[in-house]
């Protein structure tokens, strides 16, 4: 039995710097620990500030989802306020927060993960050339066409918002803006040429309408034999390779999951509660754990600091929450290692426990029996889960499989805008009150929990989908999702190691990256690890 | 070939997805038209790794030629000026940033947080963040008020929360095609040819400002009127060109009836977002705008209000952006 201990430093930069410790044993991953290497301390800069201060600050969490950030910051506000807010504006935070997701998905797909795909390590398989040739950096006929038509889903945003990212036009009440025929017919324009141009003619190789009938694995496969167009689109491509190289027999995770849902039916929430907020869902919430589905509770959450760089020895719900730095050097010496918190739910006769969010919770809660009429309804990626187990590749599917879902979405929310009626309805402004604010952005549940006193904010805690993967173990010693996926990977080159990467990025969690290698005993340098295939 | 490195500190990485909005030229056009050589970006790296890691130390002790360093995101100081806040690869990326700096001809800020502070800087500014030279509207920031890049240059700032696009792309282009000498830099660092204008200029609201005509609610209201009244709008006083060269080829923020928050201006986020001040003016004695547009004082800001309210015709108080 060998063993060696691999310090990767930095796996990726999204959110912060990702550095990632692993146990490698006789070529498999044994165990697993995610470092965030940042810290920014937004939730203590917002405290004692105007309560609408987080529509401003939070966008600038994370230029990646930052529209995301002000979507639900401002249900949180809408919930703390008790606004009203009319269906029209409901409509618009609605497309503005789903063209997010839709730029997202080719923007991430080309340009961090596939990159990864023409690394040489599969230069065995026949598919790889071709690979390549698609998806090679800047060059790859794929990657060129996807990265670049992927501004054009935040036109739309714009159209609604000004700009994207950063816009802060979401206010509780409803929207800033008030759009007129030629900027809904204008953003319908944008998006069908996006459809046309990427999303059928590259990415499916098919119709939104025949690639949204496929229920099941079987249908995926019998899909892809269907036709040629289909069989090389990118998509069909992405299949037949993924399961040639093997990205579907690692990275299952914890298997447990969270999504807190997105999107809401107007005529359900104009009058936002936390409590109403299931039931008017469209893209579901929902918890599934052991193999059961139960619903989503924000009560139920927590956050645990115990190997995170913070003050604090008990897990706090987020309205109770603190966020207190220690230097690290210091946090090292009492057994820390990360600046994320590590979220946990409390899954009834389970106890504490993580979840993996992302697309593909998402995916396994639209799987739920029971949706309402106006609920997503979609038995595909619990089926994958149940005959493939999850993995990388499960997931990677789960993300794309949104594009053709929510563009259509976004179609008809363009198409129900009254835009003789309202966008906006002032709002009293309350001195005190608590908020929860949710939404879906592109890699996982991402909420606010606010209070307000004296017309001030008392407590501001944002937990992010970051936080829900990438934190490190909790007080009981679990690992957080990332880390319990990276467990079991096997390393084919020590050398270079693309399953790490592959793994940590397949929850969006990290871009294009370095690794190093050190010998963790002596800290010694052993080697220098590419996870790239271009160098 | 202009070699460029792309570090991000303190960052959302909104600079960089804004860039990745560009067209013209696009990101790929930028590489393989301009000839840009991207050492290494945290999102586009096309030299990773092993390389990477040779390559920033190479850069850094001045065997590998760097010409343009290009830095998203603040500096980062904390805990007791350790810069413990932001490890990376193993090293305070406070670090990385003075050997970087030091080595490189040129030096570009990108975003309020490398330019500024930014937000992370704003009160109580929990990790002792700056910017690369300026810290707030201060002179000297993390490098101090006197640094000079090899080439003789200050640091070349292009703030905004995000900046534009391109406003990136086309300062990268005329570093890549020789025309450093072009760029005439304010006070403040920024290139005249994008921050001399106000966010006013070309704004589709400015003949509404002109006869005093406010944009009273949110939403539909924001189909006439102009936003400086009564929701703070930062556009007369903040440099900017986001009227002129629009937002993802479609809008900015005043068209889309969304106030200037003054995102290129160092007090971003204005008054420290206390209580009271998020999207809405502040006024003297419960009428009169705090602030006026620059080179203007208040009392000959009174007497042209009141003529040109007197002034104003009947379509600048009707719906004008109508359905
Ligand atoms: S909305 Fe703002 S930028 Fe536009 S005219 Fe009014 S004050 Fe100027
Ligand atoms: S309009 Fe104002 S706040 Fe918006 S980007 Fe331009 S300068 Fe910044």
């Amino acid at each position: 039995m060998t063993s060696v201990d691999l310090f990767v430093s930095p796996l990726g930069r999204v959110e912060g710097d990702l550095d990632v410790r692993v146990t490698i044993t006789d070529g498999v991953v044994t165990s697993a620990w995610t470092e965030a290497a940042m810290f920014r301390g937004f939730e203590m800069i917002l405290k004692g500030k105007d309560p609408q201060a987080g529509l401003i600050v939070t966008p600038r969490i994370c230029g990646i989802c930052g529209g995301s950030h002000l979507y639900k910051s401002c249900y949180a506000l809408d919930t703390a306020w008790k606004t009203y807010v009319p269906p029209n504006a409901t409509l618009v935070r609605n497309i503005a927060q789903a063209c997010e997701t839709l730029q997202s998905i080719p923007r991430y797909f080309y340009a961090l993960f596939a990159v990864d795909l023409t690394n040489k390590n599969y230069a065995k398989s026949k598919l790889y050339d071709e690979a390549v040739r698609r998806f090679a950096p800047y060059v790859g006929t794929s990657y060129q066409s996807g990265v670049v038509l992927s501004n054009k889903p935040v036109e739309v945003y714009a159209i609604f918002g000004g700009q994207w990212p950063h816009s802060s036009f979401m206010v509780p009440g409803g929207v800033m803006s008030a759009p007129g025929l030629a900027d809904v017919t204008r953003a319908t324009a944008i998006l069908n040429h996006w459809k046309d141009n990427w999303l059928e003619k590259q990415w499916l190789g098919c119709s939104i309408d025949r690639w949204m009938q496929i229920r099941t694995w079987d249908d995926m496969m019998a899909w892809v034999e269907e036709n040629e167009a289909q069989y090389n689109s990118d998509c069909g491509f992405f299949i037949r390779y993924a399961l040639d190289v093997g990205l579907h027999k690692y990275g299952a995770g914890v298997g447990n999951y969270l999504a807190t849902g997105t999107y809401f039916e107007p005529s359900l929430y104009e009058n936002p509660t936390v409590e109403g907020r299931n039931a008017a869902l469209i893209n579901r919430s929902g918890v599934y754990a052991n193999g059961q589905f139960s619903e989503f509770d924000q009560a139920r959450v927590s956050e645990d600091v115990t190997h995170s760089f913070y003050e604090g020895n008990r897990p706090l719900h987020p309205w109770e929450g603190e966020t207190r730095p220690i230097d690290p050097e210091v946090g090292r010496k009492q057994g820390k290692y990360s600046w994320a918190k590590s979220p946990r739910y409390e899954v009834p006769d389970m106890g504490r426990v993580p979840l993996e969010v992302g697309p593909l919770a998402r995916r396994v809660a639209a799987a739920a029996p029971g949706a309402a009429a106006h609920q997503d309804d979609d038995p595909l990626f619990l089926d994958m889960i149940q005959k493939l187990g999850p993995s990388v590749f499960v997931r990677q599917m789960a993300r794309m499989h949104e594009g053709p879902k929510y563009f259509t979405w976004v179609m008809d929310w363009l198409a129900r805008l009254e835009l003789k009626e309202s966008f906006y309805a002032k709002p009293v402004e309350p001195l005190s009150g608590k908020g929860f604010g949710s939404t879906e952005a592109a890699r996982g549940a991402l909420s606010d929990w606010i209070v307000l006193e004296d017309g001030k904010i008392e407590n501001y805690q944002v937990v992010t989908p970051t936080a829900w993967n990438i934190g490190p173990r909790d007080s009981l010693e679990v690992r957080g999702p990332i880390e319990e996926a990276l467990v079991g990977s096997p390393i084919v080159d020590q050398e270079d190691p693309v399953e790490l990467g592959h793994v940590a990025r397949s929850f969006d969690s990290c871009l294009v990256c370095t690794v190093h290698a050190y010998d963790g005993k002596t800290g010694r340098e052993l080697s220098k690890f590419v996870v790239n295939g271009m160098v | 070939m202009t070699s460029v490195l792309w570090f991000q500190g303190g960052a959302c990485s909104g600079n960089t997805m804004s860039f990745l909005n560009a067209e013209e030229p696009n990101v790929v056009d930028l590489i393989v038209d301009f000839g840009l050589e991207v050492l290494w970006h945290p999102s586009l790296g096309l030299e990773l790794g092993n390389n990477a890691q040779k390559l920033f130390w190479d850069c850094a002790r001045g065997e590998r030629p760097l010409d343009v360093f290009v830095f998203e995101g603040t500096v980062m100081n904390g805990p007791n000026g350790t810069g413990r806040y932001d490890m990376f690869a193993d090293r305070p990326m406070k670090d990385w940033v003075t050997d970087l700096a030091n080595a490189a001809s040129i030096v570009v800020a990108i975003g309020d947080c490398a330019c500024w502070g930014g937000i992370p800087a704003a009160d109580p500014n929990p990790t002792d963040s700056t910017g690369l030279q300026f810290h707030k509207r201060a002179k000297g920031g993390f490098l101090g008020a006197d640094w000079r890049s090899k080439s003789g240059l200050p640091i070349i700032n292009i703030p905004g929360c995000p900046a534009h696009p391109d406003w990136i792309t086309q300062i990268i282009v005329a570093l890549a095609t020789g025309r450093a000498g072009d760029i005439a830099l304010d006070d403040l660092h920024r290139p005249q040819t994008f921050f001399k204008t106000f966010t006013q200029t070309g704004c589709t609201r400015v003949q509404f400002f002109e006869y005093k005509q406010a944009t009273m609610n949110f939403g539909e209201g924001t189909r006439t009127g102009c936003l400086f009244y009564e929701f703070g709008c930062r556009g007369p006083m903040t440099h900017s060109p986001c009227n002129r060269i629009l937002w993802n080829r479609q809008s900015s923020k005043t068209r889309a009836g969304m106030p200037c928050l003054g995102c290129t201006e160092p007090e971003f986020p204005f008054f420290d977002l206390r209580k009271g001040t998020v999207f809405k003016t502040q006024k003297v004695s419960g009428v009169i705008p705090k602030e006026i547009p620059e080179g203007s004082d208040h009392l000959t800001y009174m007497a042209h209000a009141s003529a040109a309210r007197i002034a104003a015709p009947q379509w600048s108080k009707e719906d004008m952006f109508v359905v």
